[in-house]
């Protein structure tokens, strides 16, 4: 279950950008804003990370229009939002974890 | 302005168009070893250097998603791309994690090995031919070939350093 986590911040924070539809300066803006600039994707990095993402069927292109203007949209698949999910779970068990921390 | 430089390095290549760019020299284009610019603000652009993958629609597909995302390819050389994007709109790195930048120099390490070990082949069918005939013009191939392969392991060299880096981070 776990054994395409843990996901580099770049690609777990891409999956999220991509929950609705979203194109490649959609992505990097809204990775800058919710993570007040810790995370900045560069251009490449989010280049590669949207190929090697397209590879393994965790996102697909929602629009590409040829004829009009209109930026390329990716959106996250089924088998991307499982990916997510177990993430998640992943990173709460970490943080539950953390609370025997406290306890000393 | 004209300018001839020889770089097989591209993060010496790119400090050199950042203190181009400084003293309000744009570059423009690039051909064999020969730099455009025009003049421009000093600081205007911010410049990287890529070398793309070896597919082949891979320029169109990438120049399209740079240019969504703001960033201009400025000139192409071969696989390798000049991008550029204003200094107004803040920092420009094009590969901001370790992953994304040992990919980066595994490409580009990859890429001179091949020509490493073409040159290499060169440089002993020069130094071959040097030694049977005795002619200048060999000994002068040997060693201009030489020079260039020395060149090319150097930079594998430097590509495996920095990979190696980034992975201890």
């Amino acid at each position: 279950m776990y054994e395409n986590t843990p996901l580099t911040e770049a690609i777990y924070y891409i999956l999220l950008s991509v929950r609705k539809p979203n194109h490649g300066y959609g992505i990097i803006q809204e990775v800058s804003e919710i993570t007040g600039n810790r995370v900045t994707l560069g251009p490449g990095t989010l280049y590669g990370a949207i190929n090697t993402l397209l590879a393994k069927g965790w996102i697909k292109l929602f629009s590409e229009d040829k004829e009009s203007r209109k930026k390329k949209e990716y959106v996250i698949t089924k088998g991307g939002r499982e990916v997510f999910d177990n993430e998640v779970k992943r990173l709460n068990e970490l943080v539950n974890n953390a609370k025997l921390m406290e306890g000393e | 302005m004209l300018k001839f430089r020889l770089y097989y390095d591209k993060d010496a290549e790119q400090d050199w168009l950042a203190k181009m760019s400084n003293r309000g020299y744009a570059f423009k284009n690039y051909i064999l070893g020969f730099y455009t610019f025009e003049e421009c603000e000093p600081g205007k652009y911010l410049y990287q250097i890529d070398l793309l993958d070896d597919k082949a629609d891979a320029y169109e597909e990438f120049c399209e998603f740079m240019k969504e995302s703001g960033v201009e390819v400025v000139a192409r050389w071969y696989r390798w791309v000049y991008l550029r994007k204003s200094a107004s709109e803040g920092a420009f790195e094009m590969y901001t994690d370790n992953e994304s930048k040992i990919d980066q120099y595994s490409r580009i390490r990859k890429f001179f090995s091949f020509f490493l070990v073409i040159e290499t082949f060169g440089f002993f069918m020069e130094i071959n031919a040097a030694i049977q005939t005795g002619k200048p013009l060999f000994w002068f191939f040997t060693l201009l070939i030489g020079t260039i392969a020395l060149a090319f392991l150097r930079i594998t060299w430097k590509c495996s350093w920095k990979i190696e880096q980034l992975r201890r981070d």
